[in-house]
């Protein structure tokens, strides 16, 4: 049904921004994380989405549908630019000189990330609700 | 007279069964494209996505799964068990229309 597809690319929506909560999360609790699981200090992650198209996925696609594409995450890429260094001789994790490199978070940034996809979460979450009172309508037309 | 009689009764022949109710009959035994095999495919459907509904709610309520997915399935559930009820409630009226006619 028509109707549905156009949930499946709202829920895909829905995905997407939640998975860009997750890492925003992620990069503010670890803003001050100076050892990874590989020994270097944390590297802010970022999501890169993608459009894909929805048809063929959960029912053929109906028609009017073709040209609707839904998004997904294609990667998660780890932000390269250094982080700040801070001399502190006695930390566990500073280096030769001294220095301790801390992640390249600005929590400032992250929190902007964290409303930004809250919101882009609610835009679809409205796509849904009205997509809904539309199908309800349209079954109301007969009644 | 007996002859009559006779040319009269032969002059009426059975009725003859017109070619639309033999293709009716042989359409209403539920096969593929028929109306009663397309309802009970139709009504597959909706159940199908009302178990896909409750397998979420369940992955939901176990930890799994995820919240949005799970309302969709719902929507989805709701959505076409509401035309379910309109095309029952459809063919009920119109059920109830014929047997309202006076023959």
């Amino acid at each position: 049904m028509d109707f549905f597809t156009a949930l499946r690319v709202s829920g895909s929506g829905l995905s997407a921004e939640r998975t860009r909560v997750n890492l925003a999360s992620s990069n503010l609790a670890n803003a001050e994380t100076t050892r990874g699981p590989d020994g270097q200090p944390y590297k802010r992650l970022d999501p890169v989405f993608q459009a894909v198209a929805m048809e063929g996925q959960g029912g053929p696609a109906a028609p009017g549908a073709e040209g609707a594409m839904g998004v997904e995450v294609s990667q998660v890429v780890a932000d390269q630019t250094p982080g700040k260094r801070v001399y502190s001789p006695g930390h566990p994790d500073a280096d030769a000189d001294g220095f301790v490199t801390f992640p390249n978070v600005n929590p400032v940034n992250e929190v902007v990330n964290l409303l930004s996809a809250s919101r882009g979460y609610e835009a679809n979450a409205t796509a849904v609700e009205t997509l809904k009172q539309m199908a309800q309508r349209g079954l109301d037309i007969s009644r | 007279m007996r002859s009559e009689l006779d040319m009269i009764i032969g002059g009426v022949r059975p009725l003859e069964r017109p070619e639309a109710a033999h293709s009716v009959k042989e359409t209403s035994k539920g096969g593929e494209g028929t109306f009663t095999g397309e309802l009970s495919k139709a009504l597959g459907e909706v159940d199908k996505l009302q178990v896909d509904a409750d397998q979420q709610a369940k992955m939901v309520a176990e930890g799994g799964g995820n919240l949005h997915e799970m309302s969709l399935a719902l929507e989805k559930a709701d959505i076409s068990m509401r035309l379910a009820m309109k095309v029952r409630n459809k063919l009920v009226d119109a059920y109830n229309e014929i047997m309202r006619m006076s023959v």
